[in-house]
């Protein structure tokens, strides 16, 4: 079966576990916590897809994440000026566009600086979120009421864990079979190059910045869609979703999981959700332990989990 | 407006011996530390803690020594294990830090806010043209000057200084010479530290203490070092300066953008002069 | 006479205070393979980086078959026809030889990739991730990335750097094959003399940023200020 085939296949059979689980998990505490990591599974994977096809490392996703769940939870709020089926799509959109212009800017800065302007980035907007009251509700948030029916569905399922689970699972395993297609693709291959070596490639004949930019609004509208996926289950947001540590969990599910692969962030996400819901038991100092997580995970398994199997058939020196 | 440009100014001090601390730690170990901010929000809840048994100023020593203690054992156990890894591995460890130190302060002393008192000795304030402006203001800016003073004069004068600014323009010629590197890295780091304790001490009377205290200054943090180039400490002190007075203008004169001043600025210097305005070493 | 394939005017580069290249006029003529040698800091690379558009040249221009290229990007000039190798090896580390081989040739519309695995007998590795090669490998990989097309013009630096002598011999020789067959013009810059006075047609001296003789390689052997700035002193 060719590569592409594979991830056919491979989506179809998780989007299919979807409803297998849906039916053995009785709604309540659980099912809701899976509803959470899916949607922060989303989050993981535009981390990852940035991470794998340009070699940048985001501190400030949450705040595309909090842009397409304000922006959604805004358009949701009018419903005379736009319906719901397309407020949605549009709020993913505008985020997309808005990082593809950013990205034609910041993508040409490398490494550690980049990192510090992701992060300078999540802050502004998390600042933003929090000073702009007339538009996003300033501290207290933004409650969104949803109209009586969504895509024909209504709203009832978009607010219940039972019908919110599905819908979030399957755009979990689309927007992941979507990103390991495109590492597939030509156009993954041209950028993973330009991460490898972004000189070579500029004397091979290729521009570097328009890719890259297209990489990043990419990796934007992966987590605008989880943000719309967000307001539309809790149906409230607010500057809290911004915060940094929402883009440290992201990072961290990222990297535990391994960013070499379209899966790895998502199983970082279920490994965190796991451990998050045992501990919590034992200790509310969640943060803290993330920390602690993170630390580990950067020190003794700097591929993630999803990285292993390859550590263990051959192990090599580390890199980042 | 003479006020909001002093307020500038007080803001602007208090930036610049924070960034001067990073700056350091970068000079030595070329990690950016993004646990700085919690550094500083730290040095403000133990020098909090020390001041409720012995004031201001025994506030301000303990949050020194504990400061530097800390960022002695983070160079040893952190920041000289991973100096062989891609410095994006430190960088990313010391953010895990960051929410540890968060999470661990609001743990002990609880999430609200908490206000310190200035120290008698500076309370009340002073008349200038027609307005009251208190006099632990001027105070943090004559402290601020200070410390960078002793800073300046410790790096150019003394030996140990010496051996800090040559190990901060190439580490494996000074290594050679016969200094212990790590041993100048581990002082540096803990000097590093120590400053954005004090900074946060310095700041808690007129800032006020929480958690989130460390989150805005940070990023201000990174652009002042951005700005003013990440060896210089002139052109840190001047980058500084100038952010103090745009970020105290900016929340006055256009609050809603302020918040995307410094993504801006730092996203102009590091695509046009990515080594920094000043671009030369300490 | 037709217009040169590569042709340089007053070629200048400054910085900070140092003036790597002062003045160089240069002319290849079509299909030639051309020597470029000098002692160490003769500003060898730096032509080849101005004439790549990896650096920027203070003053001077350059002209690809009579196209002035002297404002054009890297990029540009690789679609105009110039491609160059690199002292030390540029290429993709985790992506397989094949791949990247693959991503050269579409962005020209070139076919030959995998005829030129097989000529640089980098074929058995078309799968294997390029750091995980010998340097040899990586060498050649290098020259491949910039031989694929073929360009019309191709600048190598040091193309046989860390290789052993034997290596560079036959490095040499495919090479002249390559460029004999593809009808590439070609500037060499090497260290090694064995390789330069075996393939090049014609050698260029360069001494302190200057041109300082040209001719062919018997020419050049007895030439009295080549043989006191750089074959004397390594051999007294």
């Amino acid at each position: 079966m060719s590569g592409a085939g594979r991830i056919g296949a491979g989506a179809l059979a998780a989007a299919a576990a979807g409803p297998a689980i849906a039916a053995l998990v009785p709604p309540g505490v659980l099912l809701s916590l899976l509803v959470q990591a899916c949607i922060y599974a989303i989050l993981a994977l535009s981390v990852g897809v940035l991470a794998r096809q340009n070699g940048m490392v985001s501190f400030g996703h949450a705040a595309m994440f909090g842009a397409g769940a304000y922006l959604a939870g805004i358009g949701l709020g009018a419903p005379g000026l736009l319906p719901a089926e397309a407020a949605l799509p549009l709020a993913v959109a505008a985020v997309a566009a808005v990082c593809f212009g950013l990205g034609l800017i910041i993508v040409r800065v490398h490494g550690i600086a980049f990192a510090m302007l992701t992060l300078a980035l999540g802050q502004a907007c998390f600042e933003a979120a929090n000073k702009a009251r007339g538009v996003t509700g300033g501290a207290d948030g933004l409650t969104v009421a949803l109209p009586r029916e969504i895509f024909g569905l209504p709203a009832a399922t978009f607010q219940r864990a039972e019908g919110m689970f599905l819908i979030a699972w399957l755009a979990m395993v689309a927007l992941a079979a979507l990103a390991a297609l495109l590492a597939r693709s030509r156009f993954g291959l041209l950028t993973e190059a330009i991460r490898e070596n972004e000189e070579r490639a500029r004397f091979l004949g290729y521009g570097t910045v328009l890719p890259r930019a297209a990489v990043f609004a990419l990796s934007g509208g992966i987590a605008a869609a989880g943000g719309v996926l967000y307001v539309l289950y809790n149906g409230f947001v607010s500057p809290e979703t911004v915060h940094w540590s929402v883009s440290g969990s992201a990072l961290i599910m990222a990297l535990l999981g391994g960013t070499r692969t379209a899966w790895g962030p998502l199983a970082g996400a279920a490994v965190y959700f796991l451990l998050r819901e045992q501990l919590v038991e034992v200790t509310e100092r969640w943060l803290g332990l993330l920390g602690i997580l993170l630390v580990l995970v950067m020190v003794f398994l700097p591929d993630g989990l999803s990285g292993l199997p390859r550590r263990l058939r051959r192990p090599r020196g580390a890199e980042a | 407006m003479t006020i909001q440009i002093l307020n500038g100014l007080v803001y602007g001090s208090l930036l610049l011996v924070l960034a001067a601390g990073l700056a350091l730690i970068y000079g030595l170990r070329r990690v950016v530390n993004f646990a700085h901010g919690a550094f500083y929000m730290l040095g403000a809840y133990v020098g909090y803690a020390a001041a409720q048994a012995g004031g201001f100023w025994a506030g301000l020593a303990a949050s020194a020594v504990v400061l530097a203690l800390f960022g002695a054992v983070l160079d040893r156990l952190v920041f000289r294990a991973l100096q062989e890894r891609d410095p994006l591995v430190t960088v990313i460890v010391t953010f895990g830090l960051l929410l540890v130190i968060e999470d661990a302060v609001q743990w002990i002393w609880g999430a609200e806010g908490r206000s310190m008192d200035a120290p008698s000795l500076l309370a009340g304030s002073v008349a200038l043209g027609g307005d009251a402006f208190p006099v632990y203001r001027l105070a943090v800016i004559a402290m601020a000057a200070a410390l960078t003073a002793a800073l300046l004069a410790w790096l150019h004068r003394s030996r140990a200084g010496l051996f800090v600014r040559a190990a901060s323009l190439d580490p494996a010629i000074t290594a050679v010479q016969g200094v212990n590197t790590d041993a100048v890295a581990m002082l540096v780091t803990a000097l590093g530290a120590a400053l954005a304790g004090m900074s946060g001490v310095i700041a808690a009377p007129f800032l006020s203490l929480s958690p989130a205290m460390g989150g805005q200054i940070l990023v201000d943090c990174f652009v002042v070092v951005v700005v003013g180039g990440l060896g210089s400490l002139g052109g840190a002190a001047l980058a500084a300066l100038l952010l103090g007075q745009v970020q105290v203008l900016g929340a006055v004169l256009v609050p809603d953008i302020a918040a995307l001043i410094p993504f801006l600025t730092m996203a102009a210097v590091l695509l046009w002069r990515p080594t920094g305005l000043a671009g030369k070493r300490l | 006479m037709s217009a040169p394939a590569l042709s340089a005017r007053g070629l200048a580069r400054h910085y900070g205070g140092v003036a790597a290249l002062r003045g160089v006029d240069l002319d290849l003529a079509p299909g030639e393979i051309r020597g470029l040698i000098g002692p160490n800091g003769a500003g060898k690379s730096t032509l080849v980086d101005v004439l790549s558009g990896r650096a920027p040249g203070s003053a001077g221009s350059v002209r690809l078959f009579g196209q002035d290229i002297t404002g054009l990007g890297p990029a540009a000039r690789r679609h105009a026809g110039l491609a160059r190798s690199f002292q030390r090896t540029s290429i993709f580390p985790a992506l397989p030889v094949g791949a990247q081989l693959e991503l050269a040739a579409r962005r020209v519309g070139a076919t030959d990739a995998p005829r030129l695995l097989e000529e640089l007998d980098l074929a058995r590795l078309a799968a294997v991730p390029a750091q995980e090669t010998a340097y040899g490998d990586q060498r050649r990989l290098d020259l491949a990335l910039a031989l694929v097309g073929p360009p019309r013009v191709l600048l190598l630096d040091e193309p046989a750097a860390g290789l052993t002598a034997e290596e560079s011999l036959a490095l040499a020789d495919r090479l002249r094959e390559l460029a004999r067959a593809r009808g590439v013009t070609v500037l060499l810059v090497e260290h090694d003399m064995e390789v330069v006075f075996r393939i090049c047609e014609r050698i260029t001296v360069l001494e302190l940023g200057a041109i300082l003789a040209e001719g062919t390689p018997q020419e050049i052997r007895r030439h009295p200020e080549v043989v006191r700035a750089y074959l004397g002193s390594a051999a007294a």
